[in-house]
């Protein structure tokens, strides 16, 4: 399996010809998106999000942040929907605020204080009771844990991954398809395919 | 050339999705007023649509639904569609026949029901659908019926995952074949739509295609219903059906620009598609003297086997559904009625990797490794058939949505049969990854195409229309869509739904002269 993929990729081909307009367009709005300040989340939920998103997809200290909370709070605040909800849950807005005190009150349960200033493992600790159910809690008497861990995870890692810097790490350049693929069977790439870089290749 | 809302047309379209369009077409070329209201936009797809997952989300249905039941049908994404060309705007074009039997699963095995419609009636329909999408496919085809016509053109290229399959089974004894698809393997002109080009293998079907390569009814169906004259209003979203002292519908109210307006009628033709047409008849009190409208809904049986290979994939390349096996269709000694077929799947990064934290709740550094291995996986899945259950159906919510009408909730459990055919299918995948050399192999359990909610059937005490489509409390309602089917198929709905869409309106014709 590759260890990794070269930099600058997607960057790159978004400035040639092999990207249509609406393609760039859309892409390149997404990667120059800055921080965004919460309009649906308070500031206090808003950076509780955040760090459980840090744990969810850890991000690389050397690489441009991607603002996967950001994507949540800006879809809320507009009101969208992804189409469907379990019916074991409430709205989505309610789901998470609800959600978020339920992360503090378990974190606050098992190591009486507050989520973010607990080390990296007991933040993964409490997550990892939340997504199996065994959270202590009376939030999670109302919301189904599992189920509310699951949403979180979908969309922090839809938000994460619909980002071109995400798809540039993965070895992705399937946005560069104006000339279409000719080389589409097992170990076929085109040179606007990045090559893997192996672990004995370093 | 528009009607205007004052004149009263032959009939009302509501949906331009593959129950509508080749419907529309139909009747608007036997020279009928026909207007289809559509509730998404009409999209140019070379200038609207973006190669991104997340931009072409636009091209799913996203009011919500509630989704209840142990096995809940998540929505959106997989399970409808807006804009002109409903649902094919993101399907994959995988167009398999049903098989005649699929038709009598009621008489084979003694559950779910008989189509009340055999199989030779749908045929001709069939052939005629395939040759005007230009559907791409082996000749001759391994399994069913021999074909009486040949696909339009020859097969399309197998990508990684399809070569992966056919190795695996190669070595288990089973035969593939390269898949039915209605993306065009070569250029191909078509007399009232055009010259289309040849797919480009850009893998982007589920999210839109926008050379014009994949049939969707916006670059088939539609083109032609324009040229016989139809219209198509779109951004117009149907609300109410108004009926007439003798029970017939009169007019259509829908919504347009935060406008109500108004169409008079002859004919409605609803063909929105599972759920949105069952909550329309149920709004309006409609069509349900039989106490079936929402009742037995299907989805397919649709596990999906994820493997990692060695080899390089690069997932996104080629139609997604590149090869098939229907050696499953009626498997030897089986515990379960009915039977599936299997095909290979590449799959876009997001899709694949949204599903995979889902299903396999992967996070941390661990979600980080198995999205590295994204160009080195590939996929199987089956799509088999579902019986209606008495537990399996659809409602009005209490909640409103944002336009202040009742949420469809839609009750899905897998029964019985459904889970035996299941552990068969997993056991099959399974074992035709390890054999082509897949490692950390993880299952995606999900259900796909909801099918049922306005059966039809003999009798009016027992299904909402006949065998025509026609509904058998109001007689110039007709249905047209996914909602309408007894049983499920173990194949691909689209193909079936549009023959189905042209045997319709053809019943129609016939009658009115």
């Amino acid at each position: 399996m590759p260890e990794k993929y070269p930099n600058g990729t997607v960057r790159a081909l978004l400035l040639t010809n092999q990207v249509t307009e609406v393609t760039r367009q859309a892409l390149t709005e997404r990667l120059e998106t800055s921080y965004r300040k919460p309009d649906f989340f308070s500031e206090t939920a808003f950076g509780l999000l955040k760090a459980i998103c840090r744990r969810l997809v850890p991000q690389d200290e050397n690489q441009p942040h991607i603002d996967i909370a950001g994507g949540i709070d800006e879809r809320l605040v507009q009101n969208k929907s992804d189409g469907w909800r379990y019916d074991t849950m409430p709205a989505d807005g309610e789901a998470y605020k609800l959600g978020l005190a339920g992360v503090e009150e378990t974190a606050s349960l098992l190591f009486e204080a507050s989520f973010q200033s607990l080390s990296e493992e007991q933040q993964d600790e409490v997550l990892q009771q939340i997504q199996q159910e065994d959270a202590p809690g009376e939030t999670w008497k109302k919301l189904p844990a599992n189920r509310f861990f699951e949403e979180l995870l979908a969309e922090a890692t839809t938000n994460y991954y619909s980002h071109p810097l995400a798809q540039e790490a993965i070895g992705y350049v399937g946005m560069a398809d104006v000339p279409g693929w000719q080389r589409i069977g097992l170990n076929q790439l085109e040179d606007r395919e990045p090559k893997e870089i192996m672990i004995n290749d370093e | 050339m528009p009607y205007s809302t004052s004149e009263t047309v032959d009939a009302v379209v509501i949906g331009t999705g593959a129950g509508g369009a080749p419907l529309l077409a139909r009747l608007a070329a036997a020279g009928l007023k026909v207007v289809a209201l559509e509730a998404g936009k009409h999209w140019n797809p070379a200038t609207d649509f973006a190669t991104d997952e997340k931009a072409q989300e636009k091209l799913f249905w996203t009011d919500e639904r509630l989704s209840a039941g142990a096995d809940p049908i998540p929505f959106g994404s997989n399970n409808s569609g807006i804009g002109v060309g409903g649902s094919t705007l993101h399907y994959t074009a995988y167009t398999p026949r049903a098989q005649p039997d699929d038709l009598r699963i009621r008489t084979d095995f003694g559950v779910g029901e008989d189509w009340p419609i055999p199989f030779d009636q749908l045929e001709p329909y069939y052939d005629e659908v395939e040759q005007f999408l230009g559907v791409s496919g082996p000749s001759p085809y391994l399994w069913g019926p021999t074909r009486k016509q040949k696909y339009a053109l020859g097969p399309l290229p197998i990508n990684g995952a399809g070569q992966l399959m056919q190795r695996g089974c190669e070595q288990l004894g089973i035969k593939t074949s390269p898949a039915a698809n209605a993306a065009l393997s070569a250029d191909y002109y078509q007399a009232g739509v055009g010259h289309r080009k040849a797919c480009t293998n850009r893998g982007f079907c589920q999210a839109g295609c926008t050379t014009g390569a994949k049939a969707s009814m916006d670059v088939t169906y539609i083109p032609l219903a324009l040229h016989h004259g139809a219209e198509i209003r779109p951004e117009s979203f149907v609300t109410q059906l108004i009926t007439d002292g003798s029970g017939k519908i009169r007019e259509v109210i829908y919504v347009r620009n935060g406008q109500e307006e108004r169409q008079r009628c002859r004919f409605v033709f609803l063909c929105a598609g599972t759920v949105e047409t069952a909550r329309l008849l149920l709004l309006n009190g409609l069509a349900n003297s039989s106490g079936q409208v929402g009742r037995n809904v299907m989805a397919h049986t649709a596990l999906q086997i994820w493997g990692e290979f060695d080899e390089d994939i690069r997932p996104y390349k080629g139609v997604p559904g590149a090869l098939i096996s229907e050696d499953t269709h009626r498997p030897a000694r089986a515990d379960f009625a009915g039977g599936y077929l299997l095909q290979s799947i590449g799959v876009m990064p997001v899709t694949y990797l949204s599903q995979m934290a889902r299903a396999r709740g992967l996070w941390g550094q661990e979600l980080k490794r198995a999205a590295l291995a994204y160009n080195h996986v590939a996929g199987i899945n089956i799509l088999g058939d579902c019986l209606p259950a008495v537990g399996n159906y659809l409602e009005l919510a209490d909640e409103k949505d944002s336009r202040q009408m009742p949420k469809p909730r839609v009750y899905f459990s897998n029964g019985e049969n459904e889970k035996r055919m299941t552990a068969h299918a997993d056991k099959i995948m399974r074992a035709i990854w390890d054999a082509a050399g897949a490692k950390n192999v993880w299952a995606f359990p999900r259900n796909a195409h909801i099918i049922g909610t306005c059966r039809m059937g003999e009798s009016a005490d027992a299904a909402v229309v006949n065998a025509d489509g026609q509904s058998f409390d109001v007689p110039n309602l007709y249905i047209s869509d996914n909602s309408t089917f007894p049983s499920a198929l173990s194949v691909n709905p689209a193909l079936t739904i549009m023959a189905l869409a042209l045997r319709t309106a053809d019943r129609f014709l016939e009658q009115r002269k």
